[in-house]
C-alpha cells in the first residue's frame, strides 16, 4: 500500500498497523518501523453534525530524519526525543514553513547537543548535511529564540575528550587531557578565548600538550581532527607564546599558575595599531616643522646672495616685472639645487614649467607667459618667492589669480525645480557626470563586450521560446512559491476528469474506483474532492519534480509550497498508510481559510464515507470563493463544460 | 559619571542609507549609455550610480525607486539624493523628489575597556545572543528602538538603527550594561 520497499528481502508488501504503530513486510516479517504514531489526533464533533481533526499534524518522516541524523551523531535515545519535541514545537509555530526540514532537523539536534553538553559542533552537522555552517546557524539561532531556549555557551574543554580519542595517545590519553585542559583555562584567564571558535583553542591546546608530553603530532594531523585552518592554529599558538605563561617550563607549568592576566590579543593588535598610528601623526608634525625652518633659512640665504650679486642687469631691469622674474628663476636655479631636495621633489612639475617658461621666453613675451603660469603656481614656489624684492609683480599677479579664480567657482544654481531643492547643488559637476556622444557609444561598445555572455543567453532563451511557442508545447515556466496552475483537462464530468487526470499523474493505486464511481452518483461532493486531491497532488508532482529529491514527501509536505500540498502525504507514494491520522491536519493550527481546503482534500480508502459526507456538507460552505462556486454547481448541475474552467482558473 | 563617560564616547557614523522615489519610469539603458561613472547591471535590472562629491553610491531601478548608500549624515544622504535626481533630470526625465526617507544608519564606537563577551550573554539573556561558532561578536537586539548593536570583546561597538537618534539612544542604553562587565 505505501509502496516502500522491504529492507530485508526487497518487497514491497508491507502492512502498516496503525493500532501498534508498526510497520512490517509480509514477505520476509521483518519489522521495518515501529512508534509510527507520534502525535494524537483527536476528532471532535462540532454543532451541525460534522467533525473536524483536532491535534498536531506532524510530518512522520520527520522522525525518522531526525533517527538517522542523530545515529549518525551517535547520541542516545534520550537526546533524540528532546529533538523531536523541539521539532514539533518548531512545527507548531510554523518555524518550518520557508525553510528545508533537513536545516530545521538539524537545528532540533544541534539546540540539543547544546543542551545536553555533547561535543558536536556545528560544523559536524553541516558536514553531515554538506550545508553552510552560517546558514545552520541562522536557522539555529531562529530556532534558539523562537522556542525560547538559552542554549549554554560552548566551553571549549568540553572538545578536548572528543578530539584527545581521535588523536589517540593510547595510555597517555587522560594525561594529555588533563594538560590541555589545564592550558585551555590558562589560556581562557588570558582573554584568549572570547570571540574565538572553541575548536581552534581546543586545537592549540592539544597539540602544546602532546608535543609535553613526547608525542609528535603535526599541525596537519590535529587540523584534520579539530577542522580548523593551517594558519589559524599557528595564529594561537603566537598568542599563547606572547603569554608570559609560555616562559615557563613543563613542570612549572603544572605547578604554578600565574596571577596576572593578559589583554585580548585583538585588543593589543588594536593597541599597536593605534600607537603606529600616533607615532606617525608625531613624525608628520615633525617634517612639517623641519620643512619650515629650511624654507626659512633658504630665504634667508637667497637674500644674501641678492644683495650681493652685482647690479649688472640694468638693460633688463627697466622691465621690472621681467627682470625680477627671470632674476629669481635663475637665482632660484641656483639656490634650489644646493637646498633641500624635499621642497623641490614637492613642487618639482610645476617649478620646471615655470623655469622653462620664464628662462626660455624672451622678456616680451615671458611676462605674458608669466601671468598665466601663477595662477596654477604652487605655493611652495610662491612662499620663496614673496619675501624677494619682487613684490609689485607678485601682488599684481595675486589679483590675476584670484580673479582667474572666482571665475571658475561653482555657481549656486538656487533655482528651484518644481519639488527639487537645488540648493547646493552644483550643475556643472553634474554636467560632467553626463556623457557626450562619442563617449557614450564607446561605452556601450565595452559594455556590450563585457556583457556579452549573458545577451547571448537572453537571445537564446528568447528564441527557444518563440519556437516553442510556434510548435504550441510553450510552458511558461514562472518561478512560482506555490503553484496555482493546472493543466486544462478537458472532461465532461466529474468522473472524466478525474480519470484523466489518473492516467497522466498514475496515481492510480490510492484510489478505490468502485467506491468513486459510486460517489460520483451521489451528488459529485465527494468527487470533488477526490477530484480537487488528485489534482493537488499533481501539481504538487509537478512542483516536487522541480525540488531536489533529497527531501522526502514529508520535506515536501512541512515546507510551505503551499497549503494544499500538505495531504500529500497520504496520495504520494507515501511509507506510512496510517494515512487517517496523519492527514487531518491541525486546523487550530492553520487558522481558518487554509485549513478548509485542507479539510476537503484528506479523506482517502480507510476512512469512512459516512465521516466523508457529513464532512462534506459543511466544507462547500465554508471553502473560499472559487471552490465554492464550483463544488455548489456541481452540487447542482452535472455539466462540467464551464466548470472545467473554473476550475482551473484557480 | 557614566552620563559624562558617554558624552566623551564619539559615535563614527560611517554608513547612512535612505530610499526616495522618482514618481517615473527610468530608461535604465539611457542612463546606462549618458551617464559617466554608472554600472549598469542587466541580469538584475538597476543601474549604480557613483557620485563623488557625498561619496555615494546609488541604486536605480526602471520603477523609479532608489536606494543611496555610503553618506556619511544625514544631511548628506538627502543632499547626495537630491544631486542624483538633479543628474538624472538632466538626463531628460521628468523626475519628482518624494518620499525620501533614511532607512539605515550605521555607527561605530570604541569603549575604552575590553567587554567580557560570556558574561555579557548570561546577563542580558532574551536580548544577546552570542555563537563563538559563527561570529567573534555578542549581536545585542534593542526591539523597543529597533537597534542591533555588535559587542566585540575589544570594546569597539557597531550600532544599526532607523535614523541617527536611536543609534546613540542605544549606545547609551549599552553602556551601563556593559560597562559593569569590563575586567
Amino acid at each position: 500500500m505505501t509502496g516502500r520497499v522491504c529492507r530485508g528481502c526487497g518487497g514491497t508488501d508491507i502492512e502498516l498497523d496503525a493500532a501498534r504503530g508498526d510497520a512490517v513486510c509480509t514477505a520476509c516479517g521483518s519489522v521495518l518501523e515501529d512508534n509510527i504514531i507520534v502525535s494524537e489526533v483527536q476528532f471532535v464533533e462540532s454543532s451541525g453534525g460534522g467533525s473536524s481533526a483536532v491535534g498536531q499534524f506532524v510530518s512522520l518522516d520527520g522522525r525518522r530524519h531526525i533517527h538517522h541524523l542523530g545515529n549518525q551523531l551517535q547520541l542516545n535515545q534520550h537526546c533524540l526525543d528532546t529533538a523531536f519535541n523541539f521539532f514539533k514545537m518548531a512545527v507548531s509555530r510554523h518555524l518550518t514553513r520557508g525553510r528545508k526540514t533537513a536545516h530545521v532537523i538539524a537545528a532540533c539536534l544541534y539546540l540539543v547537543c547544546r543542551t545536553e553538553g555533547t561535543p558536536h559542533m556545528l560544523l559536524d552537522l553541516s558536514d553531515l548535511l554538506q550545508v553552510n555552517v552560517y546558514v545552520l546557524g541562522k536557522t539555529f539561532l531562529l530556532l534558539a529564540r523562537e522556542l525560547c531556549i538559552n542554549a549554554p555557551a560552548i566551553d571549549p574543554c568540553l572538545y578536548i575528550p572528543r578530539f584527545a580519542h581521535l588523536l589517540e595517545f593510547g595510555e597517555k590519553n587522560h594525561e594529555v587531557s588533563m594538560t590541555a585542559l589545564r592550558l585551555l583555562q590558562r589560556m581562557k584567564r588570558d582573554w584568549m578565548h572570547t570571540g574565538r571558535r572553541p575548536s581552534g583553542l581546543c586545537g592549540a591546546a592539544l597539540l602544546v600538550a602532546a608535543r609535553m608530553h613526547d608525542f609528535r603530532r603535526t599541525v596537519k594531523e590535529v587540523i584534520s581532527v579539530v577542522k580548523v585552518c593551517e594558519s589559524t592554529l599557528r595564529k594561537r599558538l603566537t598568542e599563547f607564546e606572547d603569554t608570559p605563561t609560555s616562559q615557563l617550563t613543563i613542570d612549572e607549568f603544572m605547578k604554578i599558575d600565574l596571577e596576572e592576566e593578559c589583554d585580548p590579543p585583538s585588543y593589543t593588535a588594536g593597541q599597536r595599531k593605534l600607537r603606529m598610528k600616533q607615532l606617525e601623526q608625531v613624525l608628520s608634525k615633525k617634517l612639517e616643522e623641519v620643512e619650515g625652518e629650511i624654507s626659512s633659512y633658504q630665504d634667508a640665504i637667497e637674500i644674501e646672495l641678492e644683495n650681493s650679486r652685482p647690479k649688472a642687469k640694468g638693460g633688463l631691469a627697466s622691465l621690472a616685472k621681467d627682470g625680477s622674474a627671470e632674476d629669481t628663476a635663475s637665482s632660484l636655479c641656483g639656490e634650489e639645487d644646493t637646498e633641500d631636495e624635499e621642497l623641490e621633489a614637492a613642487a618639482s612639475h610645476l617649478n620646471k614649467d615655470l623655469y622653462r617658461e620664464l628662462l626660455a621666453a624672451t622678456p616680451g613675451s615671458s611676462e605674458a607667459a608669466g601671468s598665466p603660469q601663477w595662477s596654477g603656481r604652487p605655493p611652495a614656489l610662491e612662499s620663496l618667492l614673496d619675501p624677494l624684492p619682487t613684490a609689485a609683480s607678485l601682488g599684481i599677479s595675486d589679483s590675476i589669480r584670484e580673479c582667474i579664480s572666482s571665475q571658475s567657482s561653482d555657481p549656486k544654481d538656487a533655482s528651484g525645480d518644481g519639488e527639487l531643492d537645488l540648493s547646493g547643488i552644483d550643475d556643472l559637476e553634474i554636467d560632467r557626470y553626463i556623457l557626450n556622444e562619442s563617449e557614450a557609444r564607446v561605452k556601450a561598445e565595452l559594455w556590450m563586450r563585457e556583457n556579452a555572455e549573458y545577451l547571448r543567453e537572453q537571445r537564446e532563451k528568447e528564441a527557444r521560446i518563440a519556437k516553442e511557442k510556434e510548435l504550441g508545447i510553450y510552458k511558461e515556466h514562472k518561478p512560482k512559491k506555490s503553484c496555482k496552475r493546472r493543466e486544462p483537462i478537458q472532461a465532461s464530468t466529474a468522473r472524466e476528469a478525474i480519470e484523466k487526470m489518473l492516467e497522466q499523474k498514475k496515481i492510480s493505486s490510492k484510489i478505490n474506483y468502485s467506491v468513486l464511481r459510486g460517489l460520483s452518483s451521489a451528488g459529485g461532493g465527494s468527487p470533488l474532492r477526490e477530484d480537487a486531491r488528485p489534482e493537488h497532488s499533481g501539481s504538487a508532482r509537478k512542483l516536487s519534480r522541480r525540488r531536489t529529491p533529497a527531501s522526502t514527501s514529508a520535506a515536501d509536505a512541512v515546507t510551505s509550497m503551499g497549503k494544499r500540498l500538505r495531504p500529500l502525504v497520504s496520495t504520494q507514494p507515501a511509507k506510512k498508510a496510517a494515512t487517517g491520522e496523519g492527514l487531518l491536519p491541525s486546523s487550530p493550527a492553520l487558522g481558518a481559510e487554509p485549513a478548509r481546503p485542507q479539510a476537503v482534500l484528506v479523506e482517502s480508502g480507510p476512512v469512512s464515507y459516512h465521516a466523508d459526507e457529513e464532512a462534506e456538507e459543511e466544507e462547500p460552505d465554508e471553502e473560499d470563493g472559487e471552490l465554492c462556486v464550483s463544488a455548489l454547481q456541481m452540487m447542482g448541475g452535472n455539466d462540467y463544460g464551464c466548470d472545467v474552467d473554473e476550475d482551473d482558473g484557480y | 559619571m557614566d552620563a559624562d563617560s558617554d558624552v566623551a564616547l564619539d559615535i563614527l557614523i560611517t554608513n547612512v542609507v535612505c530610499v526616495f522615489r522618482t514618481r517615473c519610469h527610468l530608461n535604465l539603458r539611457k542612463i546606462a549609455l549618458e551617464g559617466a561613472n554608472v554600472i549598469y547591471k542587466r541580469d538584475v535590472g538597476k543601474v549604480l550610480m557613483k557620485l563623488r562629491k557625498p561619496r555615494i553610491t546609488a541604486t536605480i531601478w526602471s520603477s523609479g525607486k532608489i536606494i543611496c548608500t555610503g553618506a556619511t549624515s544625514e544631511e548628506e544622504a538627502k543632499f547626495g539624493a537630491r544631486r542624483l535626481a538633479r543628474s538624472l533630470q538632466k538626463l531628460g526625465f521628468q523626475v519628482i523628489f518624494t518620499d525620501f526617507k533614511v532607512v539605515n544608519v550605521l555607527a561605530v564606537c570604541n569603549m575604552p575597556f575590553e567587554i567580557r563577551l560570556p558574561e555579557f550573554t548570561k546577563n542580558n539573556r532574551p536580548h544577546a545572543s552570542y555563537e563563538p561558532e559563527l561570529h567573534p561578536a555578542v549581536c545585542y537586539r534593542i526591539k523597543s528602538l529597533r537597534a542591533t548593536l555588535q559587542i566585540f570583546s575589544t570594546g569597539s561597538i557597531t550600532v544599526t538603527g532607523p535614523n541617527v537618534k536611536a543609534v546613540a539612544t542605544a549606545v547609551e542604553q549599552i553602556y551601563p550594561f556593559v560597562f559593569e562587565i569590563t575586567t
